[in-house]
């Protein structure tokens, strides 16, 4: 008798044991979003695509969709849980600028001072965030969210997510996933598009070498630059702040101890804990709606927007430049901001034209001019939608 | 002169910590006021009395334990804000309520006066002195029920009107308000308005692109510009050390690629053992050597091992 009370016991506490595990709780969702997320992993190692970005995110996505019992603290989702803590610098915004900050530490921006013009590529790139922007309103999204899906044609992960935590919260993960998805797929998505708006003679189009930049140029460039950017958008100071401070601490000369955290440590610790709760964040009862695929949808135009107003903006620019000064147009998809694997691709679709023209050097001040531009637009669609 | 440098500095330390402080309570205002409630809302106890309404017009939490609210400008300490109610911490840009019912034990938002008896409201900072705010109460236009507050919520202004006159940032309100926003709490969000001016987001892409392209094109001149300067410098300094020679110095010939080449002539020169073009054909294994350092040392990260005495 005593000995089945035991059994008994031990059985009712196995059976509530094996409702807590994750094979009790597992949907077709979770099984959906674990494999989406080892394809991630498996994109990144097997292709080499972003893998510093799509490793953490695709692990990231396993971990937020092991099927949980709920109310044990684990949760990203759940107040107080370690994940939570973590995905409060997602939440409240925090992680992008330290990533901006890393970025301008890292940045040379020698490319775009001694070729100025090239920041206006930059601005035309941004056409892919207003088009998705409108699109996304035509779709039946709200103002604020169409703002927060727009934001995925700027190719700029952390702008997506910290104009997302503000605009539209509830459809962070989808816009953060979207927009690294298609950062790490530019070689994919960019190349048909710019073949197909240029002529072979425009592709062999050889612009001059740039310019030597002097030291004091490189050190005016984030202070000016700062400057005039957040006078005129002051919404985006996060990101330009951080954006023009890392740079001046890579170019002042005399903050190099700071400039190498900031480019290495800092932004690896970011980029890890941004990947991996960016990554959780897409827990399936929250992610798998129909209007992440439609995220999907949009942001896939607005690279395709983006990419095409950029070299058709070159086309249209050289126009008006002399012979001697004109731009290949190849250089016209960098305006995105996905540094530096846009430049990359003008430079790989460049050289299968011309073995000899090398054009990464040009094509990096339209991507870096990017980063400015949709850390500018950003702000302005803070300003107006929040 | 270094004391003196020292105590510019702690002046300066201390009055800016006095201006912070006086900041933070100078956030706070008196937003609206109920002086008769007969048919209003009702208190934690169901009774109905007049209350006053405080703002905070910052974006930072202001706690407001240890001011003053009194009645009368001879006694600024007349109810004092309890301490150590955490209620009376106010969030960025919100209200709370003191209940005017000359009840104060009743609890911290219970003061000890009636505003039928009074003509003027001032809320005064924990120094007791400073007067944060006050009010005179124009009892002939308010009727029972009626409050009288800020047309826009702490802001001193009606409308576009800038004066900072009370007769128009104060008013009779269309109906009253307490613990939430005097105007706009049923305005709609920006992008909505904004949505039924531009549905399909023509005017805001062409804005926000117009807005896009002056910031870049601000920089472009500024960079443009700044970039001729420094060429024209670096030319005449070219032109300078090329004076002895005589010889002229283009544009071109000072290109990156120039730079590029003089370096790597300069590295090949200084660097004696890239300069060779047989290789030696020598494998040479050097014994790894371990600096000795103290704080690498495994001796001193270990427990010594007890011995016996």
């Amino acid at each position: 008798m005593e000995n089945n009370g035991i059994f008994s016991l031990l059985a009712e506490n196995l059976k509530t044991f094996l409702q807590y595990t994750g094979f009790a709780n597992a949907t077709f969702g979770h099984i959906l979003m674990i494999l989406i997320g080892l394809l991630f992993i498996y994109l990144a190692i097997k292709k080499d695509w972003e893998p510093l970005l799509l490793i953490p995110i695709g692990f990231g996505i396993v971990i937020g969709n092991i099927p949980l019992f709920p109310g044990l603290s684990i949760s990203v989702y759940e107040e107080g849980s370690v994940l939570n803590i973590l995905y409060q610098g997602v939440q409240k915004g925090f992680y992008p600028p330290l990533i901006f900050l890393g970025i301008g530490a890292m940045t040379d921006f020698s490319a775009l001072i001694s070729n100025p013009k090239l920041m206006l590529i930059g601005a035309a790139a941004q056409f892919g965030i207003f088009g998705a922007y409108a699109i996304a309103l035509i779709a039946g999204f709200a103002p604020a969210e169409a703002g927060a899906i727009g934001i995925i044609g700027g190719a700029d992960g952390p702008t997506a997510i910290f104009l997302s935590s503000r605009l539209a919260p509830d459809l962070m993960g989808a816009i953060a996933v979207s927009a690294y998805s298609y950062m790490a797929l530019v070689p994919v998505i960019q190349p048909p598009i710019m073949r197909l708006l240029t002529t072979h003679k425009e592709r062999l189009i050889r612009m001059k070498p740039p310019r030597a930049v002097s030291q004091t140029e490189k050190k005016l460039f984030p202070i000016i630059g700062f400057l005039l950017t957040a006078f005129i958008v002051p919404s985006g100071l996060p990101l330009l702040g951080m954006l023009f401070f890392g740079n001046l601490l890579k170019e002042s000369g005399v903050t190099k101890r700071l400039a190498e955290t900031a480019r290495g440590p800092l932004i690896d610790i970011v980029t890890i804990l941004i990947g991996v709760t960016v990554g959780c964040s897409t827990q399936a009862d929250k992610f798998l709606q129909l209007k992440s695929i439609y995220i999907f949808g949009l942001g896939a135009g607005s690279f395709v927007i983006a990419t095409t107003a950029g070299v058709l903006f070159v086309k249209i620019f050289n126009l008006v430049l002399k012979e001697g000064n004109k731009i290949n147009p190849l250089i016209g998809n960098s305006g995105v901001s996905a540094v530096p694997d846009s430049a990359r691709v003008s430079n790989s679709v460049g050289l299968e034209y011309d073995k000899t023209n090398y054009l990464l050097m040009h094509a990096m001040g339209p991507n870096v001019a990017g980063v400015i531009g949709s850390a500018v637009a950003a702000g302005i669609l803070l300003g107006f939608l929040s | 002169m270094k004391r003196s440098c020292i105590i510019l500095a702690l002046l300066g330390l201390l009055i800016s910590t006095n201006v912070l402080y006086s900041q933070n309570m100078s956030d706070i205002r008196i937003n609206e006021i109920l002086v008769t409630n007969t048919d209003d809302f009702e208190d934690d106890f169901g009774n109905k009395s007049g209350w006053i309404e405080l703002f905070n017009t910052s974006y930072a939490t202001v706690d407001i334990s240890g001011c003053y609210l009194t009645n009368d400008p001879e006694n600024l300490t007349k109810y004092l804000i309890p301490r150590g109610d955490i209620l009376t911490k106010i969030k960025p840009r919100q209200h709370t309520l003191f209940w005017a019912d000359s009840e104060p034990y009743r609890g911290t938002f219970h003061i000890n006066f009636l505003l039928t008896d009074s003509k003027e409201i001032l809320l005064v900072s924990s120094d007791g002195r400073t007067i944060l705010d006050r009010v005179v109460i124009p009892h002939s236009l308010l009727s029972e029920n009626v409050s009288y507050g800020r047309f826009r919520d702490g802001i001193e202004v009606k409308g576009d009107d800038k004066s900072t006159d009370i007769e128009k940032t104060w008013g009779v309100l269309s109906r009253t308000s307490p613990s939430t926003n005097n105007y706009g709490a049923d305005i709609e969000p920006p992008g909505m308005v904004l949505m039924k001016v531009d549905p399909f987001g023509a005017i805001m892409s062409f804005t926000a692109m117009s807005v896009v392209f002056i910031s870049l094109i601000l920089l472009y001149v500024v960079f443009k510009n700044t970039g001729k300067y420094n060429m024209s410098l670096s030319r005449k300094k070219a032109e300078r050390a090329a004076a002895g020679s005589k010889r002229k110095v283009s544009e071109e010939e000072i290109s990156a690629e120039l730079f590029a080449a003089i370096s790597a002539a300069l590295h090949t020169y200084f660097e004696d053992d890239e300069a060779h073009d047989i290789e030696h054909t020598i494998l040479t294994i050097d014994k790894v050597t371990r600096n000795y350092s103290p704080w690498s040392s495994k001796i001193y990260t270990l427990r010594e091992t007890p011995k016996k005495s």
